[in-house]
């Protein structure tokens, strides 16, 4: 059980017949020279997805087969690469470039593009010739599992051919229905949908360039000038971008994503152009241009309906929220996405949930300007309760050597190592947990009892006890929560 | 000095540039009556406008922010520069408290003339773990900054919390941006503090630099105060003020640089209500009783003044008692009515 087997080989050991699975113990018998790197599915994975990304300058339509496939959707993008022979070929030599061994299979169905890689070689399947493909093919080509393939040997049906021939009811019958379905799939008398590993964007440009760039500065001018395709696209439909991504291939086939979000749908290629100027900043260290990008495209992930805003006269109002939504997302752009945060009131008697600060780009854009809190306007309560003006995020423990009362405020207290005297004290504003907020067996929540107070050198600050004297076992403890201006 | 009044025009106009190359703030005189300021046209006479010592060039008069406190204006002549770098600084980061109270009592002045505009609170992500994060309840009832007019940013480094102010600073559509930093570090240097003071000039805008526990380095900033916190005085009730009880918030404010100031130390309380102002001892904070226009002060009364009247003799206290005069005073009670 523990013996470590062959998993994979290269063309030397095969020549040496040498056969996966086999144990390693047996091989240095028959090799003594053999030499043995530990299997890694992990970084076999990675690669496979940067294959699949690179795939990306292909077709959008880029599906990941097994630990060792990858399939490509080109419909409809062939005669950019002047033809499926031509495409093929391409995409042929340039992995050998790259040093990889690849085998391709061009076929009107995933099934027959499947079995005519693994068992022709480079060979192109007309749509039609799939049952001509496949019917010399062993039981294998049909992307059967093991026990399906061992029982159908063992009745005497040793090729795909056979399998058509044969009745289709005893076969479904006796092996299950995934056998026709495969079939089926294979010949094209089922449709089989590829999912792609990337959900593909509505609209998106590329320049394929003859000579590479490197510098970042070309970059963001082929980025303008790919923002400015993308605008006629974006107007005629209506809509502005949310998010945009930028892929750039390398010669040598790494492909770095670079993507930035919007706050407000945006169309303009001069704005765009900013917005990647701040991300590629912030990546500089994480790009390595290397031999240069020969490939670049810009994708618009998601849109949204752009609507046009007449500005008034003075043409101030649009412009301010517009301005702060631009410098909003360009500090996102290079900082990331809690880089510029808003709050909003919640209703809640907790403190701490009261308010939620959310990411500029997720809050409620604002339509009306606030309305300055008037004197015409009664307040909610005559007298609101008081607030500090800085919060701690996690209340921080404070130590009390003695209160004046049980249940009252401390006469001293001890924070940060340091230690205060209380000269007043106001209090207590006892807010008690949200009861329907717990989960039916979750504990209670103490309640907090809140006292302002004021240190012997005018500070002041909130203050807490949570729980009360003789309730439980365990004492009181106080928690510094805020300060006071 | 035989100087015509053109040559002494483009003497002063280029003094200006250079005044504003150099980031120069205005200097403040009093206006001077001379003949080389009634020679200027395009000033009406008698017009409330500032002198600036360097070359003569003319301030508006709003260019500064008034806190309301007339000593502290008058010290700062005119008030706090509006398209400036200010530094406010706090002497530890446990003042932090007093420092953004007082910071944003100016964003709240500041908002009174730019109600639309959002304000920008930048700072290190050190400095909100320390002193705690703005809370936005609290700026609201304290300083009437409503949640819709607060970004907030938190920066990972002091390096992003610069970059994020100065490009913060050259904004118009930001009424005032607070970039809070904790100790002296290294990186906000001279020519740190003069690229925001430079774009907040252009932009005319200001731009509050508060430092917690840090220390009076060479700054661009034309004014720098020192904040701390001050004992508030009580709560008034109508009975007087209510003993151990915490009043409004108080500030020590010490100018600490100032181009014109002298060094000098006020006390100010900060009214929420009324989002003003008021330095303490100009305005006698026990006074309950409003001065009559035409007679003196009434005499206090003797003893100590108390909420509730002594409980002790209920026929003189008893509200009826009070408030209805006797009956001897009263003439329709000294005939005794009668029923029917």
């Amino acid at each position: 059980m523990n013996a470590q087997r062959i998993a994979a080989l290269d063309e030397r050991a095969e020549a040496l017949r040498l056969k996966r699975g086999m144990g390693i113990a047996d091989a240095r018998a028959m090799h003594p020279s053999i030499d043995v790197v530990e299997a890694d599915p992990e970084a076999d994975r990675r690669l496979l997805e940067g294959l699949a990304d690179w795939c990306d300058r292909y077709t959008p339509l880029v599906a990941i087969d097994g630990a060792d496939g990858l399939y490509l959707d080109v419909t409809g993008c062939t005669h950019l690469f002047g033809g499926e022979r031509a495409m093929q070929d391409e995409i042929l030599s340039r992995f050998l470039e790259q040093g990889f061994d690849v085998r391709a299979g061009l076929a009107a169905t995933p099934g027959a593009a499947w079995a005519a890689a693994r068992f022709c070689g480079d060979r192109i399947v007309d749509s039609g010739e799939e049952e001509a493909l496949l019917a010399p093919l062993p039981l294998t080509a049909l992307r059967i599992e093991p026990g399906i393939r061992a029982s159908l040997e063992s009745v005497g049906l040793r090729t795909a051919g056979a399998v058509m021939a044969a009745p289709r009811a005893p076969l479904a019958r006796r092996f299950g229905a995934t056998l026709l379905l495969r079939l089926d799939q294979a010949l094209g008398r089922l449709d089989e949908a590829v999912s792609p590993r990337l959900p593909v964007a509505p609209l998106s440009v590329e320049r394929h360039l003859a000579e590479p760039v490197m510098l970042t500065d070309d970059i963001e001018r082929l980025v303008s000038l790919l923002a400015t395709a993308l605008k006629g696209d974006l107007e005629r439909r209506g809509e502005g971008a949310r998010a945009l991504a930028l892929l750039l291939f390398r010669v040598d086939g790494a492909v770095s994503r670079i993507a930035v979000g919007t706050s407000r749908p945006l169309r303009e290629p001069l704005l765009i152009r900013r917005l990647f100027h701040e991300r590629l900043a912030a990546l500089e260290q994480d790009i390595d241009a290397g031999y240069g990008f020969d490939l670049v495209r810009l994708s618009v992930l998601s849109a949204a309906a752009f609507d046009m805003q007449q500005a008034d006269l003075t043409g101030e109002a649009a412009d301010d929220d517009a301005d702060i939504a631009l410098f909003a997302d360009r500090i996102r752009a290079r900082l990331g996405e809690a880089a510029v945060l808003r709050p909003v009131a919640v209703e809640s008697h907790l403190p701490e949930r009261a308010v939620a600060t959310i990411p500029f780009s997720e809050a409620p854009q604002r339509r009306a300007p606030p309305k300055q809190p008037g004197r015409d306007t009664p307040p909610m309560t005559i007298f609101p309760p008081e607030r500090p003006i800085r919060l701690f995020r996690a209340p921080e423990p404070v130590e009390v050597p003695a209160t004046e009362m049980p249940e009252g405020p401390p006469m001293n207290f001890r924070w940060r190592r340091a230690l205060y005297r209380v000269t007043r004290a106001e209090g207590p504003e006892r807010i008690a947990p949200e009861w329907w907020r717990q989960l039916p067996g979750e504990a209670v929540a103490p309640t907090r009892d809140y006292y302002r107070i004021e240190d012997s050198e005018g500070r002041r600050y909130w203050l807490y006890r949570q729980g009360l004297y003789g309730a439980s076992d365990t004492p009181p403890r106080w928690f510094m929560h805020g300060v006071f201006a | 000095m035989a100087m015509t009044a053109v040559a002494r025009e483009t003497v002063f106009a280029l003094r200006r540039q250079i005044a504003k190359i150099e980031g120069t703030l205005p200097e403040r005189l009093e206006a001077p009556s001379g003949a080389a300021f009634d020679a200027r046209p395009d000033i009406p006479r008698g017009a409330d406008v500032t002198v600036v010592r360097r070359g003569l060039a003319v301030a508006a008069p709003d260019a500064f922010l008034r806190t309301g406190v007339e000593r502290l204006d008058a010290a700062l002549s005119g008030g706090l520069p509006k398209a400036a770098l200010s530094e406010i600084h706090g002497a530890e980061t446990r003042d932090a408290g007093a420092v953004a109270g007082f910071a944003l009592s100016l964003v709240s002045l500041i908002l009174r003339e730019q109600p639309r505009l959002p304000v920008l609170w930048i700072g290190t992500a050190e400095i909100f773990r320390e002193a705690g994060f703005p809370y936005a309840r609290g700026l609201h009832a304290g300083f009437g900054i409503a949640p819709e007019q607060l970004l907030f940013s938190e920066a990972p480094k002091l390096v992003d919390a610069l970059w994020i102010a100065e490009e913060a600073a050259r904004m118009t559509a930001l009424a005032a941006v607070v970039l809070e930093i904790r100790g002296s570090p290294q990186r906000l240097d001279l020519t740190a503090t003069r690229r925001l003071h430079a774009r907040a000039q252009d932009a005319g805008r200001p731009v509050l630099l508060l430092r917690q526990a840090g220390e009076a380095e060479p700054t661009a900033a034309p004014v720098r105060l020192i904040v701390s916190a001050a004992p508030s005085a009580s709560r008034e009730t109508i009975a007087g003020p209510l003993a151990g009880s915490i009043g409004r918030p108080a500030f020590t404010v010490t100018i600490g640089k100032s181009r014109t100031a002298l060094p000098g130390q006020f006390t100010l309380e900060w009214n929420p209500d009324e989002h003003a102002f008021e330095e303490r001892g100009t305005k006698d904070p026990v006074a309950v009783v409003p001065i009559s226009a035409r007679r003196a002060h009434p005499a206090p009364a003797p003893g100590a003044v108390l909420a509730f009247p002594a409980v002790a003799t209920p026929a003189t206290t008893s509200p009826t008692a009070c408030d209805q005069p006797s009956r001897h005073e009263r003439p329709t009670h000294r005939r005794p009515r009668r029923a029917g």
